[in-house]
């Protein structure tokens, strides 16, 4: 016997009916590695932290972020890391500043020529973290000490994610047309959908006859 | 969609003795202060289990939903039905993952959240156990069954835990769309003709008692339950979210000359609180432990797509990848 349903299409599957048996655990990696995704909203604003996408790659990573994250709201650029190449600090309290709150330590390695790394800034706790800049260093640590020196100032930073510039996928200026979309999309605003006009109309057609 | 029922069974980690009594009062004092926790914060077992589950209940409950929708994609009446009903249904399948990866983040993986709702190990709303007949059935849940959820995921985007908060505010920021398409598509039938009259109001029948359901029954409120507002987990009691979908969509449903199948249906003015009949819990029971009509069928279509797709993910998958669970 197989499943039948509503849906043609679904019967049609031959789906087995009944008790089945469980299905295996699903293997380590099947939904592979994570990758955090940040987005520009308009030209010129700083990058901000959106979400994590699962992907095989970063090409890949950037596909499902463009289709998670700029699909319903204007876009003109994201960003892709690998979760695993971001490094971050501890969590202060709101209204801390963290960078106070760091040690200064010798980093285990250091590459030979300064490169730049890419801060971000998480300024209270449960908002998105924001690109604060890019300072050059020869390792995380540096870039963090850098990162203080130069942006470390103003107001509270409750948290700092550090990661390399050439671990981040950028989206290029030259691929800006990749943004636009047809403006023919107005069925999935809530603007579009004018229910109040429907139910005036219905209610003045349908008014109670008062008697005589 | 969705968000709604959640039963918070006592569990053994009841007992926060076991803690460490310094790092729950600076926890504690987080929360009263307003602030929020992240995810690498020192936090109690039971806030950590009770929000794995609470969210992973939520993100099934969000790729679920989207299967009675999803069948009437190719149904819907006209171009642009299908294409704000595809939009929807894409959206619903985008907040699952948002979901998911901020229960991760609470250190459960996806691979076991996934494989755990396919076995029926962990629940997703009940109200997805039930067919839609009819064009009218996927009218009535955009618009009704969409509304509880607001309801629900407004309260619970003032929780305590960030990553939830953060995927909350973007997914009620998409309802929006998903309430007024599915109140203007109920509008549209029930201003129609008598047969779309009769359609929808049929359809209304069907999906009343799931829907006073949605919420989940009364709260006990034990030590447990306190626990969990206190630590702003639960964000509003199921009585107290049931209360505010009537007071905002009885009048919407009774303007539109539509009834509601439930006699007892009024407000009282004295309490300023709803009567009604208490929904079937028994059923409620029955079905959410596997017994309903769709029960079989919604894990087995998602079953089928999970191993149809397996080969291509291990295709995809790169040797020395490493998983890291997602950082916020």
């Amino acid at each position: 016997m197989s499943l039948k349903s509503l849906d043609p299409r679904v019967t049609r599957l031959n789906l087995p009916e009944g008790e089945v048996p469980a299905m295996e655990p699903k293997p380590e990696l099947d939904q592979f590695e994570t990758y955090e995704a940040f987005h520009q909203k308009k030209e010129g604003a700083a990058y901000t932290y959106v979400g994590p996408v699962h992907a095989p790659n970063e090409d890949v990573a950037f596909l499902f972020a463009k289709e998670q994250y700029s699909r319903r709201f204007a876009c003109t650029g994201i960003w892709i890391a690998r979760t695993e190449n971001i490094q971050l600090t501890l969590y202060g309290n709101d209204s801390e500043n963290v960078y106070d709150m760091m040690r200064v330590e010798e980093p285990a390695e250091r590459s030979e020529q300064p490169e730049p790394y890419e801060i971000f800034h998480l300024k209270k706790r449960g908002k998105a973290h924001v690109h604060a800049g890019r300072v050059m260093a020869t390792s995380y640590l540096e870039a963090l000490q850098e990162a203080k020196q130069q942006f470390g100032e103003k107001g509270p930073v409750v948290n700092v994610w550090v990661v390399r510039s050439k671990d981040v996928l950028q989206s290029a200026e030259e691929d800006k047309d990749m943004w636009t979309t047809i403006p023919e999309k107005k069925y999935r605003e809530a603007i579009a959908y004018k229910v109040m006009d429907k139910i005036t109309k219905y209610k003045e057609e349908n008014k109670p006859t008062t008697a005589q | 969609m969705y968000g709604g029922g959640n039963v918070f069974e006592a569990t053994k980690f009841d007992d926060l003795q076991t803690e460490d009594p310094a790092k729950l009062a600076e926890f504690e004092a987080r929360i009263a202060r307003g602030e929020k926790i992240e995810p690498t914060d020192w936090m109690p077992e039971l806030y950590r289990k009770q929000l794995i589950r609470m969210i992973e209940q939520h993100a099934h409950s969000e790729i679920i939903g989207a299967l009675p929708e999803g069948t009437w994609i190719t149904r819907a009446p006209g171009f642009r039905r299908k294409m704000a009903q595809m939009a929807k249904v894409q959206d619903e399948v985008g907040h699952a993952q948002l979901l998911y990866s901020a229960a991760e983040t609470l250190g459960k993986s996806r691979e076991q959240m996934l494989t755990d709702l396919i076995n029926g190990k962990s629940k997703y709303s009940n109200v997805f156990n039930y067919p839609a007949f009819t064009w009218a059935d996927s009218n009535i849940i955009s618009w009704l069954i969409d509304a509880g959820a607001i309801v629900n995921q407004m309260a619970n985007a003032k929780g305590s835990y960030g990553p939830y908060s953060r995927a909350l505010e973007r997914i009620c920021a998409e309802e929006a769309f998903h309430l007024k398409y599915g109140h203007d598509a109920v509008v549209h039938m029930a201003t129609g003709t008598p047969k779309q009259r009769e359609m929808i109001q049929a359809a209304l029948n069907r999906w009343w008692p799931p829907i006073m359901t949605f919420f989940g029954p009364s709260d006990k409120m034990s030590t447990h339950t306190e626990t969990l507002v206190r630590w702003k987990v639960k964000m509003a009691t199921n009585d107290e979210c049931r209360q505010q979908f009537l007071d905002m969509y009885v009048p919407k449903i009774w303007e539109l000359g539509l009834t509601v199948p439930d006699p007892n249906l009024k407000k009282n003015m004295e309490t300023g609180q709803w009567e009604y009949t208490e929904p079937d819990w028994d059923e409620f029971k029955r079905v959410i432990n596997g017994d309903g009509p769709c029960n079989a069928e919604r894990l087995a279509v998602r079953r089928t797509a999970e191993e149809r797709g397996a080969w291509v993910r291990r295709a995809l998958l790169n040797p020395k990848a490493k998983y890291v669970k997602p950082l916020a």
